[in-house]
Order: C-alpha cells, then structure tokens, then sequence
C-alpha cells in the first residue's frame, strides 16, 4: 500500500515546514572549564590522574570512570604524541569536494591514557603515517578563546 | 507469579539549581556517587544501569543516556535508558524493579538526570514537537496552552475555587524550605503572592509553576538477600503501574487524568491495597504546577473527585495532616529537574521511610509512601508504591 503513495516529487503532498527553535549553550563543567582555561591561558595541557587505577585521562575528568572516585590530582602532559590513527577528508558535511583536503587524526598524547582528535598540519596527506610523532600548534593569544579550535593543529616532529 | 522482592538501599541527589556549570554528566556521577556512599556501596558491587532522562534537546544532547553513561556509572555494564517524558523520573526505579525482580540482577544503579539550563532561550521551543505538526503547530502553540485549557476545565467541572489550588504552591515551597537542595524554598510565601504573580496563560500564572532547573538523583536498588546484608532498613517496592491516555491531548479527559487511576490501580493491585487513603502514608504526586498535584491526587483515588481543592486548603495535605502531600517541597519547591525531580520524590519517600527526612520528616511512623510522575505527551501516569 505504501507504494501507491510513493510521491516522486515532495510538492505532490501538502507539507508543514516546522523546525525546533533552540540553541544549546553548553557549559565545560568543572574538570573542562580547567582544561580549557590552561589552553587559553598558558598553551597547555592538563589531564586529571587516578592513582587507584593508575589512569591519566585527557581530556580531564571530575571522577574516574573506572572506580568513580573524586579526581583531584591534575598533572600537566606533554602536547606531544602519536598517530593512533588518520583518515584524510575529501568532502565537506554536505558532500561538496574539498579543495584541500583535510588530515584527521586521532593524537594520543605522551604519558597518558587518552588523546585528542586533531587536524594535522604542516604535512602533505602521502607523508602521514601512523605512529607518527607529533606537536600540537597553538593559536597566538589573542585569537584563542578557551576552545579546542585554539590548537591550531597538530605537526610532526 | 514469584518475584524476588526488590528493596531501594541508597539514595543521593544534587542541589538543584537554576544554571550548574557542571556537565550532565558530572551532575549524574555526584548524584550517583552520593547514592553509593549512602549504602556504602561501590561501583564494583552493582550489576546493572539505568538512565533516565527527558527530551534530548534540553541538553542539547542526541543520544543522551549514552554521554551520560560513565557518570552513571555505566562502564562496562549492561545500561539501559528508560523514556517516558516528565513519567520517567518514577518510571526509572519501576525499571530498576523489573531488571531485578525478573532475577537477572542482584544490585542496580539507578540514575535521572537533566540539565535544562543548556537550552536556550527556553525548553519551551523544544516542547513545540509534542503537538501535532498539522492540526496545532501552524497556530504556533505554547506548551502553557495545554496546562492551561486543562486547569480550566478541571476548574470549571468541579466548581474549584483558585484560591484553594494556590495553597498547594504555598505549601509546596514552604517545605522546600526545609529542604536542602532545594531551588525554590520559601518559608514566608502567601496565598496572595501566588493570586498577584504575573499572568501566563490564564488561569496559569507564574506562582503555579515549577521553573527550569538543573540536577541529577540517583538510587541503589537491590534484591532482598543483598539488602538484608547491606542495610537493617530496607524500604521494598511494594507495586509499580503505568499507563498510556491517547496521544491526542484533545481527545482526553482534560478534567481527570484516568490513565493516572489505571497507573494506580495496577500498582494497588500488585501492593495489595484495597484502601488506598488508609494504606498510603505520604503522597508524593506530580506537582509540575499546583493544580496538577490535586488532579493527580484525585487520579490516584486518594480524593475523590473535585474534592482534592477543598482538602489543601483544609490543611489534610500539610506535613502533619492527614495525608502528608509532597512533603519534600515537591516540583514547586524543590526544582523541576525533569527526570530528576520525579526520582527526587522516591527518595523523599525512601528518607521519609526510614525516618531520616529531618526537618521534613512526617510526624508518626510512616510504613508506606507512594511518588507518581506524569509525562510524555502529557497523557501517562507512572506509578511506584513503597514500604518500610
Ligand atoms: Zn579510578
């Protein structure tokens, strides 16, 4: 049955257009607010430590996810790391080709047990590998604003 | 039909508050952690997760129970997120029920969370779905259009007095005074302030309702032979019900939500009530906005109907009447959290049970308390019965 109302064109059938008219304004929370604040201010990087289980995570958390006890123990990471693995985009989120094509990369950071997703820079997609090492790339103070598009990109090294 | 009895051991919520600059997720995992350290309890001793929380665009978050999960306590567990709207908050631990009274677990962790302050410039808009695309959202509705039409027709089917129903706000936030989470308690409120606060939709006006809030509750639940180890005050889930009206909101009752009868009568049923205005100690219904604590009072046949009005004003429904109602401060005391705030109340109930509500604490020795929530597209009744 459902065939028979197969329309080839959506004008064929009387629609409403309505949309969801909100924004979302999302806050850091306590262990990101940090996060990002020693990005804005200081071009670092910290993570939150959990002795217990013996876990740096970055991005930091309030609470171990293993063990859920209270993170107090904030330890500053190199913004070096690796290549765990990359992909290169050739097309945008509608699916227009890019004319540059970007490199994405997934950095685990030295000394820890997490990492962050990345563009890499400074680098021509054929020379990528994985297990690269690499640094991250801060913007100049002023352009920074306490985001992760403050780290410019990530280069080898 | 045999069931392993199922007993709440632990409980902990956070305060609720206008705007947390916590994440939800840190929001669950205090709440979580509070309930945990209550029965002194850890991760490692629970089986199983269950998430509650309300539409994904208040926090702006798609798949929601899954970035809340490692809050929740959540890693590397079996976890699941129950759904029914502003239902959610009592129909979470009816989950936390069922996932152990079926015998598959021995220990849950049960956690409701929302964070409505992320929504911009109000959860209004995002409630804009809940009508129907065709017939009502060309007209542009507001959700207070609903709350509206249907205290009027409550109000005009009975012959309801607006003065009576203010009381239920005035008492609500008098004793979210007592309550130290609380947003909005309020130990001088007059019935006068509720009549002159502004005007939204008539006859709702701003002292009738709950605001936006952010918070997060949790509970441990757990089968009877870990309870009787971890706790010489177990309070058992006595009877559970929920039930559906028609999605068409203009199809209903407005004047008396039966769904919220047929949600009762299964949870009395499985209970082994007979009498429900002797065998229930403390009452606390869904109090989104005062007039919805009295139809819900008469839908769970604790009044009959029209006559709920009468009664507050009367002072039945004050902490030391008759039949304590929302001695918590409820939704229009404490917050309106969501999922949270309907969770919230079976913790009050949990407290209140074991005698630990402190300066909120209903005067005697209640043995049984019952929490409804009410949600999805306004038209279902949850429903949870608990005894000490
Ligand atoms: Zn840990």
């Amino acid at each position: 049955m459902g065939l028979l109302y197969r329309l080839s064109k959506p004008e064929q059938a009387i629609a409403w257009e309505g949309d969801m008219p909100i924004t979302s304004r999302y806050t850091m929370g306590i262990a990101g607010e940090r996060f990002f604040r020693a990005i804005l201010d200081d071009e670092a990087l910290w993570g939150t430590c959990c002795p217990e289980c013996d876990v740096v995570y970055v991005p930091p958390r309030l609470y171990c996810e293993r063990c859920f006890a209270q993170l107090d123990e904030w330890v500053e990471v190199p913004n070096t790391g690796y290549v765990y693995t990359y992909t290169i985009v050739h097309v945008d989120m509608d699916g227009n080709t890019l004319e540059d094509p970007r490199i994405m990369a997934y950095v685990r950071l030295e000394g820890t047990d997490g990492g962050l997703v990345h563009f890499l820079g400074e680098v021509d997609p054929e020379d990528v590998g994985i297990g690269m090492l690499v640094e991250a790339v801060f913007k100049d103070k002023a352009e920074r604003k306490g985001s992760i598009n403050d780290i410019a990109y990530f280069r080898p090294i | 039909m045999s069931r392993d009895r199922v007993a709440v051991v632990g409980a902990g919520m956070t305060k609720f508050v206008r705007r947390a600059q916590e994440t939800g997720k840190e929001l669950a995992w205090e709440a979580a952690s509070k309930a945990l350290e209550s029965c002194e309890m850890t991760l490692d001793d629970i089986d199983a997760v269950i998430i509650g929380s309300a539409p994904e665009a208040f926090d702006g978050v798609h798949m929601k129970s899954e970035y809340l999960s490692d809050g929740c306590g959540g890693w590397g567990k079996p976890v699941i997120r129950g759904y029914v709207g502003g239902g959610t908050g009592v129909f979470s631990p009816i989950q936390g029920w069922y996932h152990i009274a079926s015998g598959l677990f021995d220990t849950v962790l049960v956690i409701c969370e929302e964070k409505m302050s992320s929504c911009q410039p109000h959860p209004q808009g995002a409630f804009l779905t809940i009508f129907d695309n065709f017939t009502e959202r060309p007209l542009q509705p507001n959700l207070l259009w609903i709350f509206a039409l249907e205290m009027n027709a409550y109000m005009t089917r009975y012959g309801l007095d607006k003065r009576d129903i203010a009381t239920v706000s005035v008492k609500n936030k008098r004793n979210a005074a007592d309550h130290p989470a609380a947003l909005l308690g309020d130990a001088n409120i007059t019935v006068d302030d509720v009549l002159n606060s502004e005007v939204l939709a008539w006859p709702v006006q701003r002292l009738d309702v709950s605001p936006v809030t952010d918070g997060a509750v949790a509970l441990v639940m757990c089968a009877e032979h870990v309870a009787r180890r971890v706790t010489n005050k177990p309070v058992w889930v006595e009877g559970v019900g929920w039930n559906l009206d028609t999605a068409y909101w203009s199809s209903r009752d407005l004047s008396y939500p039966v769904y919220v009868e047929e949600a009762a009568r299964m949870a009395y049923k499985m209970a082994g009530i007979t009498e429900p205005r002797k065998q229930i100690h403390i009452a606390e219904p869904y109090d989104p906005f005062d007039y919805k604590e009295l139809h819900h009072l008469e839908g769970l046949m604790l009044f009959d109907k029209g006559e709920a009005p009468r009664a507050a004003a009367d002072g039945v429904t004050q902490r030391d009447g008759d039949l304590p109602v929302c001695p918590s401060g409820g939704l229009l005391g404490v917050g309106n959290p969501i999922a949270a705030a309907g969770m919230m109340k079976v913790a009050e109930l949990f407290w209140q049970l074991r005698g630990e509500a402190g300066a909120r604490q209903v005067p005697g020795t209640p043995k049984r308390g019952l929490a409804q929530a009410w949600g999805d597209l306004m038209q279902v009744g949850t429903v949870i019965i608990l005894g000490a």
